[in-house]
């Protein structure tokens, strides 16, 4: 039948629809989420690095190394942060939470460095670190290193559980879609097998309730219904 | 029981312990405290301070921080304890001494931590604390002044990856600077590591830096792992421990069950804070031993949960001896109604007091650490004894 030819059709395009919302949504959604997070995980140590920074003016000037070290390993506790290390004024290194020891890579590097930078650690992964000076850089430079495989594992569920929120949302908006739509494909299914009838001049079982309906069908079977019986009265007048 | 003051009733005065009972450095905080309670038993049978017995409110904290942080709040607000005594380690205490500023308006005190960092030596926290043992400072200035002495100049550090081991860094740094030489190379290892465990990527390390001398700053599992490694490894150096190693633990570890233990052991040199609990001429030494051998102190039965063979003497124990000695006369001191607001005053009066090891010990505003002296010992016979020719012993041939 046609109708079904053109719900069909329908049913394809609600599909596709719903596809290519999910499928733009979720990659806005990635995009979005990955930047943010990726955004906020670097302000967060961007904001460790100077909190640190920033604590350790009076242990430097004041106290013993083990004061600094002990501070060191408490934000070292915090998820995703890996590694902290502080240089002196000459580069030297005064505190690290490095095991076995400082990676070479690190011991070569420009000691002063505060922007965001990506390393890769034999034997330990890849980090991004961000500094932070310490009195405007006369009193040395705190590292704060990040785990960006733990940053990406952690970005990676934050976007699976948005993407596959997405796709529930799809799939009852699809079979929600289908549902409507065949709400609306049965009586005009009716409507047309109605229509057919009356044009070959039989009378169907269901006349009455299609004829009954007060809708837009309803309207219609009505207006075949009289059309027909007009023409019937016609041909019996001739 | 009538609570007269916090921490006192008629029949008791309550001292608060937090320290390792459980954990690869259990031993430390066993040792400490059966050297400690030798000496309170034997007082406490005496008749007690003015009719009052001593009695040690113990927690285990396994040598980590936070355990170490709850159980002095504990000890502090719901225990209510007349002072904090034989804390063990330097994280550990390190958290503890912001505390104690915290609840300053309660004066209450810690006593004779056993270490050598200088967080509770120092401004902001050394008002609260009373050290008796010598600091990590003058170990390691000693162990770094010795070795530079016999020509052993490129010196490199195993440390422990915290602040106990940073303390001990930062000592041999500075030290280092003092002849103008710097730190030859440096590794660490993270705390709680076991014996079993492998350094061999630290011995790597270390041995790249062709050091002459390797100073350790651990906890006896990690050190005795450390230089099994080196030996193994062919670094064949002195490797000097702090006196926080517990040095009998550490020789247990080499020697028993172990098919080279000779090597392992023919290297090392201890420092100690104590005398050499083998020198039985010294008095308070003869006093130990025969009171560990009297009272054959057991640590507390509920927190020891794994095995542990106490050893009969140990440098640990007797400083926890001595560290009860100390306690002791400074709660005589006290007046009949024991206040902490005088316990102040009852240190500070303690002035040229003769503990018996040969030095004596003086307090005040500005000497919060009664004892100065370092010791050096070397392992002889399956025992550590005192060294007495550095160059015979670790000079280049």
């Amino acid at each position: 039948m046609k109708i079904k030819k053109l719900f069909q059709k329908t049913r394809f395009g609600i599909f596709a629809l719903f596809g290519m919302i999910s499928l733009s949504t979720s990659a806005l959604c990635i995009y979005t989420v990955d930047t943010h997070l990726s955004e906020e995980y670097e302000n967060n140590s961007k904001n460790i690095a100077k909190t640190i920074a920033d604590s350790s003016v009076d242990i430097l000037l004041n106290r013993d190394l083990a004061a600094l070290q002990s501070l060191i390993d408490q934000f070292v506790e915090i998820q995703s942060i890996k590694y902290i290390y502080i240089t002196d004024e000459s580069g030297e290194f005064l505190a690290h939470t490095f095991v076995p020891g400082i990676p070479e890579v690190i011991r070569t590097d420009d000691p002063f460095k505060t922007e965001a930078i990506e390393r890769n650690l034999p034997g330990m992964g890849d980090f991004v670190e961000v500094g932070s000076p310490i009195l405007a850089g006369i009193a040395g430079t705190v590292h704060v290193g990040m785990d960006t495989g733990l940053i990406a594992l952690k970005i990676q569920r934050a976007i699976g559980r948005q993407v596959y929120l997405i796709c529930i949302i799809l799939v009852v908006g699809f079979f929600a879609a289908i549902w409507l739509v065949n709400l609306a494909a049965n009586p005009l299914g009716d409507l047309l097998a109605y229509a057919v009838g009356r044009a070959r001049g039989e009378d169907g079982a269901s006349d009455d309730k299609l004829l009954s309906r007060d809708d837009e069908v309803g309207h219609l079977a009505n207006l075949f219904f009289y059309v027909s019986e007009g023409k019937k009265s016609e041909q019996s007048d001739t | 029981m009538t609570l007269t003051s916090s921490g006192v009733t008629d029949t008791e005065i309550i001292l608060g312990v937090s320290a390792a009972f459980s954990g690869p450095s259990r031993g430390l905080g066993i040792e400490l405290y059966r050297g400690a309670s030798a000496y309170f038993t034997h007082i406490n049978q005496q008749g007690g301070i003015s009719g009052r017995k001593v009695v040690l409110k113990t927690y285990d904290d396994g040598y980590q921080p936070d355990p170490s942080v709850k159980n002095t709040l504990k000890l502090m607000l719901e225990d209510e304890v007349f002072l904090l005594f034989g804390y063990v380690g330097t994280p550990t205490v390190t958290r503890v001494l912001p505390m104690l500023k915290k609840f300053q308006d309660r004066n209450i005190f810690l006593f004779f931590p056993f270490t050598g960092a200088q967080p509770q030596r120092e401004p902001p926290y050394g008002d609260f604390a009373f050290n008796l043992r010598a600091s990590y400072r003058q170990e390691t200035a000693g162990l770094v002044d010795n070795f530079v002495r016999i020509n052993r100049k490129r010196i490199a550090v195993f440390y422990q990856a915290d602040a106990y081991g940073r303390s001990g860094w930062a000592g041999v740094r500075s030290a280092l600077k003092q002849h103008g030489e710097q730190i030859a190379g440096e590794a660490t290892y993270r705390r709680g590591e076991k014996f079993t465990g492998s350094m061999r990527k630290q011995v790597e390390i270390l041995k790249a830096s062709d050091p002459e001398a390797v100073i350790c700053i651990g906890a006896y599992a990690a050190c005795a792992a450390f230089a099994r490694d080196a030996v193994d490894l062919g670094l064949r150096v002195p490797i000097a421990n702090l006196s926080f190693v517990g040095s009998e633990n550490l020789l247990k570890l080499l020697t028993e069950g172990q098919d080279n233990s000779e090597s392992y052991t023919q290297l090392l040199v201890n420092s100690q804070v104590v005398p050499s609990y083998e020198e039985t001429s010294t008095p308070a030494v003869k006093e130990y031993r025969e009171m560990m051998q009297q009272y054959a102190p057991q640590p507390p039965e509920e927190l020891v949960k794994e095995d542990y063979t106490p050893f009969a003497q140990s440098f640990v124990s007797l400083e926890g001896f001595l560290n009860a000695k100390l306690m002791v006369e400074i709660l005589r001191r006290l007046d009949d109604d024991p206040q902490r607001s005088q316990l102040e005053d009852a240190v500070f009066s303690i002035r040229d007091f003769d503990l018996g090891i040969g030095e004596q010990v003086s307090f005040g505003p500005d000497r919060r650490q009664g004892l100065q002296r370092v010791y050096y010992t070397v392992v002889e016979n399956g025992r550590f004894v005192t060294l007495d020719n550095w160059e015979d012993r670790f000079g280049k041939k």
